[in-house]
């Protein structure tokens, strides 16, 4: 296997709005090919980290390089390389679809109209009427549409399901497994749909409290990430390997692990301590990594 | 082409769902010997999963001695001694008894009360068959 190259590669980064501190000594790196899912309740800052990294909201601090060079000082091929779907859309409203299509086209070096074509008839798109006229659902397969037509290399979607209904919902998680087919491409998107996420995603990254509190690969996450609970005698806090997270009660504590360590469990058990291990799905560990 | 089915909110990895599957499709003959798998694309088209998920299933199954990869036609089901595949049936039974035994001591039920409850399931089976 070849080594991947970095795409992002987030260092320190500080984000703060008024005196709310949202992203907070945030550091992450994407390899090409990824396709990642980043989680997050409302308000733990997806969108922000997300536009940060576009250089669309403005950082307090800290270093940002997308493919290899300053995010703020991307050549214009870089540029081009980038596509981006916005929660919110700003498009202009009283264009129609084509002609909002034919503005956009103009600052690209690349364009697919094969692409913009076959995605309008699959995705039931009437060219002729304005943005303002398409439901919120309309709107954001046109977006879509628009960041894909450049075929971009990195494509990073805030919340795409959003406003999709689940049949528009699964014809965008197709076009995502068409995209992800191609190791050249990398994808990043924000969603708290866990299940489209464990379809589409290699990778998953949980946003808590301002920092990537774990990033890993999709598989490996639900064969290692195991839910722990201990029952013990004496009121003797026990240090266990590998934890992410730890609560202690009277009886004992309850704690997920990133890896079971299996000679630490069998030290346990020959001390007299009861350990259950519970496997964990997806949404069971953002939850609870989230509390 | 909805040959196979996964549940994405399990805890097993969608991966290790599709290497079972296609392993049992091949070991009781659904699959046969020299057939053509259906591609990696159309695969994670159709299931709505990521491709590298399906290539990932298809890989192991070929370590295995299930798939053989063809240059530029894809996976075919492998030629297959007769006595590796009964070999192979008897692993996994095995695995699956393993698992009841494992469940059955946390219930306190003990090997006679096992074999029992497998005979009298056996004979309700052979009696609905008839």
């Amino acid at each position: 296997m070849s080594i991947s190259k970095t795409i992002i590669e987030i260092n320190g980064l500080n984000k703060s709005y008024k005196k709310e501190q949202v992203l907070n000594e945030l550091s992450w790196q994407v390899n090409q090919g990824d396709v990642v899912g980043l989680l997050g309740k409302n308000g733990a800052g997806k969108s922000t980290l997300l536009k940060s990294l576009l250089n669309i909201e403005e950082i307090d601090s800290g270093e940002i390089t997308l493919f290899g060079e300053q995010y703020q000082q991307l050549s214009a091929q870089t540029k081009g390389r980038i596509g981006y779907v916005p929660q919110e859309n700003d498009e202009i409203s009283w264009l129609s679809v084509s002609d909002l299509i034919k503005f956009k086209r103009q600052f690209y070096h690349q364009w697919s109209d094969e692409k913009v074509a076959e995605l309008i008839e699959r995705w039931d798109i009437n060219a002729k009427k304005t943005i303002a006229e398409l439901s919120p659902g309309q709107v954001q397969r046109v977006l879509i549409i628009l960041a894909l037509a450049p075929m971009p290399e990195l494509i990073v979607f805030d919340e795409p399901a959003a406003a999709l209904d689940p049949a528009a919902r699964r014809e965008f998680l197709k076009e995502i497994v068409t995209l992800a087919s191609d190791e050249n491409i990398t994808i990043v998107f924000s969603t708290h749909i866990v299940s489209d996420l464990e379809r589409v995603a290699n990778k998953v990254a949980i946003l808590e409290q301002g920092k990537i509190c774990y990033f890993d690969d999709l598989d490996t996450t639900k064969e290692n990430v195991v839910q722990l609970t201990i029952r013990y005698t004496n009121e003797v806090e026990i240090e266990v390997p590998n934890v992410l997270r730890c609560k202690k009660h009277q009886q004992g504590q309850n704690c997920i692990v990133s890896k079971l360590d299996q000679n630490w469990l069998t030290k346990m058990q020959s001390q007299g301590v009861e350990v259950t291990v519970t496997p964990m799905g997806l949404e069971d560990i953002f939850l609870e990594l989230t509390l | 082409m909805d040959q196979f089915t996964i549940s994405p909110s399990s805890g097993v990895p969608i991966y290790k769902q599709l290497f079972s599957q296609i392993e049992r499709m091949v070991l009781n003959g659904y699959f046969a010997a020299g057939e053509h798998l259906p591609s990696v694309r159309q695969v994670a088209t159709n299931l709505e999963v990521n491709p590298m998920t399906v290539s990932k299933a298809y890989g192991l199954l070929e370590e295995r001695g299930y798939l053989t990869r063809l240059r530029g036609k894809g996976m075919v089901v492998a030629q297959r001694d007769e006595a590796v595949s009964q070999q192979e049936k008897f692993k996994m039974l095995t695995k699956m008894i393993e698992e009841l035994l494992t469940q059955a001591q946390q219930m306190g039920i003990n090997e006679q009360e096992i074999i029992a409850l497998v005979t009298e399931n056996a004979q309700k089976d052979k009696k609905s068959k008839e």
